[in-house]
């Protein structure tokens, strides 16, 4: 667009005011200006009991020495080392029910169904089927394999709890691939087939190009589901155990800001949060702006 | 793309069966809840896996009745229809501003909103408690429908922003060039062609109000919405998972139905928005 | 900050303007059909006391409750009265409390509610740790269900017959949250603890190389490394995963409370009455076991309210002899009034509790040590459990906890 058309007339400029006034408003006074709020917290003792004390950057100190959060920033960055396969499975599923595999209309209405469940049920669920005794352990001892404490060991953890995060995910990720699919040109994949172009490579070298896109679309929403969204399940399946091997920032956060009491160091730890998704969404905020084309 | 040949036909059917496993567990959840409802207490506790023997509908006239959940049902209903309405309005209106309109500052502005998707609740907990208690919004249900349109609102900003600005410009131009005012052209144009983007939107923001615990715990407290009485449920030590079981089956019902007459909408709203190849 | 002045102004005034003793109470508890008789009488009672007054009681989900009362007393717009655990949660919120004189006086278990003499709520009951054993195990195991072991080396002969016989785990154990590891700070501790070990303890001046103290860690492993816990203990929820175990008699023991759940009550109810016994924790080095109690859940009046006269009434009305004998008899807990009438409250492990809370008391380590490091000891807990660390590691992070948090 030329600078012409770029700047808009006075009264355009008074209408976007207007029109971006309700919005702005809300996101100022709750989100933004408590944010700052919390980050004037972070330099205090508050205790959530009449007087805060000044105490300077010792939250901040507190915090790159605290064993706990060191083991939960590790946690976050393996979470977010799966992220790929939690977009790629959705993909390959939506690409299959496009494809028209036997029985695609009951899996598309099926899948869902985990994104509708509120992380409580779900807990309640996993922590019948993945405890000592569970279903999956009773299942595996018919094929000869050995119990294993999925929920309680160290090694399998942080794992089974990102299995579960991604069962009830998916759902609202193929719905947003099957979306996607529809505006792939049939036209061009026709003609590929035609010239004798193999499924994978079909899928290879014309939709996932054309998906690319909702690709990016689909990291971003589970990204930020993956960094803000597992309290719930954390809290229902592993209380973040055993050890930190679950611990994640915003589960020590809410543990430091309730039973122990202590707002201002959960505040400083709030802020490390902050940072390591404001990281994270410069990325995305590319990619969205891209997507926009704003 | 149709499939091509005998081969990769039979290569359909064996992705099939994993598939269907994979829904068999998605199915799961219906037959969890549903059969642990129909238990007692004492029941569940003695028998946790097996299918109900002697099944009876008392944890639904309980839970209905004695915890209060028609009323809690009814805020989650106010609640939920309210900040969806407010939500659709709001991130149309912005939407409109930040994909049609010229105006300085367009891309910075656009970046603050985003970033704002960032901020976690549980960053901003307190302070945004005492923002509720500042503006006088505490145990109001208005203050809820606020604080869920502030929650939830850059998502539907964005989403609705990459809708109008896949509009071919020529329509919006073309109005504007007539002499159409702004305010026309959103009402008339903008919001009818919107539809898709809107729906989908609003089925997703009804999702998110309905089974968010967190802030309605803070803004509404000496009343209830329908999740969080079912966490209260949950008590210190003991969880009575039938009658858990029996609020999940009437608070998750009619999201499922919801969903089940919508979902088609769904993906052509998201087709249209989100997803701009 | 202007509009955030003039709104709260105008917020107190409208809060000014409602009815002086309309109170808002906090619990976690209300929600429990079982406690239903208990809340009914005393809102009947207070608001025929103060007519023209109305008592709110609001359930919140336990999960999120020191969370939500955490914002609420820091921004100063709490509710009027708040129940509170004893221990360090009572003690490291007093700031946000009011004092109540001597109403608590005579109460069993205020120490747990009080900080340097002055007690800041009113405490409602009784909590403690005990073993509760299957009787009919016992005697499936060829034990003496009449002679339940009073002696860590007696406690060993009795799990060894179970490991021998193989049918049932001789203790079942829930360690997800870190709950067993929690309580066992206070059973290894009991029965050595004098009354100036568990002053430094609280103070956070013993370190963990006591070997006093490192028997937490010691024991613990011990039990673990001799087989004497369930299987998964890690993945299983102490509540109520264990205890349902031992409600349906696949365990021979349990670590059970006095109140609340988990109960002589409860497992008497599930078990029958002749099939329950109760001992205390023994453990190496202490010739008696000691029964560690304290008081368990308390009423507290928010320093903020601006009913402070009304909300103590209310307290008080919630721990007067009636109303805390409705509590007992309704959920089996025991009651801190001392001038409740229990002679109704009968079972015969009952009875023999209350022999040993009179003869054998103890105070409760874990409740009075500082939160943060309770939370490391569950950790730990866990990886000890899972023979993930070792006993030195394990008391050498233990210690570095308690120096980090002092």
């Amino acid at each position: 667009m030329s600078d012409a058309t770029n700047i808009g007339s006075k009264a355009e400029k008074r209408i976007a005011v207007l029109f971006l006034a309700p919005a702005l408003l809300l996101l100022i006074i709750f989100r933004l200006i408590p944010l700052g709020w919390g980050f004037g917290m972070s330099f205090t003792d508050a205790n959530n009991a009449g007087t805060a004390r000044w105490v300077g950057a010792d939250n901040y100190l507190r915090a790159v020495n605290d064993p706990t959060f060191q083991d939960s920033v590790a946690n976050t960055v393996i979470l977010l080392a799966t992220m790929p396969m939690m977009v790629m499975l959705p993909m390959l599923l939506a690409i299959l029910i496009h494809q028209g595999v036997p029985g695609g209309k009951f899996f598309r209405a099926v899948y869902f169904l985990p994104a509708v469940l509120s992380s409580v049920i779900v807990g309640a669920i996993f922590n019948v089927v993945l405890r000592y005794d569970g279903s999956l352990n009773e299942f595996l001892a018919v094929f000869g394999f050995d119990a294993v404490d999925w929920l309680g060991s160290s090694s399998t953890a942080l794992g089974a709890l990102i299995a579960v995060q991604l069962w009830s995910t998916f759902g609202m990720s193929v719905l947003i691939f099957m979306a996607g699919l529809t505006t792939v040109p049939e036209d061009i994949i026709e003609a590929a087939r035609i010239d004798g172009a193999r499924f994978w490579q079909r899928l290879w070298f014309i939709v996932i190009p054309s998906l690319r896109p909702i690709i990016e679309f689909v990291a971003v929403v589970t990204t930020v589901g993956l960094l803000t969204n597992m309290f719930g399940l954390v809290y229902v399946l592993t209380g973040g155990g055993p050890g930190t091997a679950t611990t994640l920032p915003e589960f020590l956060i809410w543990l430091e800001q309730g039973k122990l009491n202590r707002p201002g160091y959960a505040a400083a730890l709030s802020m490390f949060l902050f940072v390591m998704m404001a990281g994270v969404a410069y990325a995305q905020i590319r990619i969205m702006k891209r997507n926009a084309e704003v | 793309m149709a499939v091509n040949s005998k081969k990769e036909r039979r290569g359909m059917w064996a992705a099939a069966v994993p598939m269907f496993l994979l829904a068999l567990t998605c199915l799961y959840p219906i037959y969890f809840a549903l059969n642990n409802a129909l238990k007692d207490n004492r029941g569940y506790i003695l028998d946790r896996f097996g299918m109900v023997s002697d099944p009876n509908f008392e944890n639904f006239v309980t839970a209905w009745g004695r915890a209060r959940f028609s009323e809690y049902f009814m805020n989650s209903v106010i609640t939920t229809v309210g900040a969806v309405f407010v939500l659709l309005l709001v991130s149309s209106m912005a939407g409109f501003a930040l994909a049609v309109l010229r105006f300085p500052h367009r891309k910075l502005v656009f970046v603050l909103i985003l970033g704002a998707l960032m901020i976690p609740v549980q960053v901003i907990l307190v302070p945004f408690y005492q923002t509720i208690i500042a503006t006088g919004l505490l145990n109001t249900r208005t203050g809820l429908i606020i604080s869920y349109t502030a929650f939830f609102l850059p998502f539907s900003i964005y989403l609705m922003t990459a809708f109008y600005a896949g509009i071919p410009r020529d329509l919006t131009e073309a109005a504007r060039i007539d002499g159409a005012r702004f305010f026309q052209v959103w009402w008339y144009v903008m919001l009818p062609m919107g539809k898709p983007a809107l729906l989908t939107l609003g089925i997703l923001n009804t999702l998110y109000c309905w089974n968010d615990v967190l802030i309605s715990l803070l803004v509404l407290q000496n009343e209830r919405t329908l999740m969080v009485g079912i966490t209260a449920l949950r008590g210190e030590y003991t969880t009575n998972v039938p009658l858990l079981a029996a609020g999940i089956v009437l608070a998750a019902a009619p999201i499922v139905i919801i969903y089940l007459l919508f979902q088609r909408h769904i993906v052509a709203g998201i087709a249209a928005g989100a997803v701009k190849g | 900050m202007k509009l955030k002045l003039t709104l709260t102004s105008m917020l107190a005034l409208s809060a000014g303007s409602a009815l002086a003793q309309d109170l808002t109470v906090w619990d976690w508890k209300s929600g429990d059909p079982a406690t239903q008789g208990y809340y009914d009488s005393a809102k009947q009672a207070y608001e025929e006391a103060h007519p023209g007054a109305t008592v709110t009681f609001v359930v919140q989900p336990h999960d999120q409750y020191y969370t939500l009362l955490g914002t609420a007393f820091g921004s100063g717009q709490g509710p009027d009265v708040v129940l509170l655990h004893g221990g360090s949660q009572t003690q490291s919120r007093v700031g946000a409390l009011s004092s109540l004189g001597d109403a608590a006086a005579g109460f069993a278990g205020v120490d747990a509610f009080s900080v340097d003499g002055t007690a800041y709520a009113i405490p409602l009951t009784i909590q403690g740790f005990v073993i509760y054993y299957n009787r009919a195990l016992y005697e499936a195991a060829g034990l003496d269900p009449d002679a339940a072991p009073t002696t860590w080396d007696e406690l060993a002969t009795v799990c060894e017959a179970f490991i021998a016989q193989d049918a049932v785990p001789c203790f079942a154990f829930g360690n997800k949250q870190g709950f067993s590891g929690e309580f066992f700070a206070t059973l290894a501790t009991a029965s050595t603890f004098t009354d100036a070990d568990m002053a430094a303890w609280a103070a956070g001046d013993l370190p963990w190389t006591d070997p006093k103290v490192s028997a937490i860690v010691t024991l613990f492993a011990d039990m673990n490394a001799r087989g004497w816990l369930q299987e998964g203990a890690n993945s299983t929820a102490k509540f109520m995963d264990e205890y349902e175990m031992f409600m349906r008699s696949e365990a021979a023991h349990t670590v059970g409370l006095l109140s609340d759940v988990a109960h002589w009550k409860q497992f008497g109810e599930f078990l029958g009455d002749e099939n329950l016994g109760a001992f205390a924790m023994p453990v190496p080095g202490a010739e008696v076991a000691n029964l560690p109690f304290t008081g368990g859940i308390g009423w507290a009046v928010s320093a903020s309210s601006e009913n402070q006269e009304a909300a103590q009434d209310l307290v008080k009305i919630l721990t007067d002899p009636t109303r805390e004998a409705i509590f007992a008899f309704d959920t089996g807990a025991l009651p801190a009034n001392p001038d409740v009438d229990t002679s109704g409250l009968s079972s015969p492990t009952l009875t023999h509790i209350l022999g040993l809370m009179t003869a054998q008391p103890a105070g409760m380590a874990h409740s009075v040590m500082n939160p943060a490091v309770l939370e490391e000891w569950k950790r730990q807990s866990q990886l000890l459990l899972g023979e993930e660390t070792s006993v030195d590691d394990a008391i050498a992070a233990m210690e570095a906890a308690r120096l980090a948090n002092k």
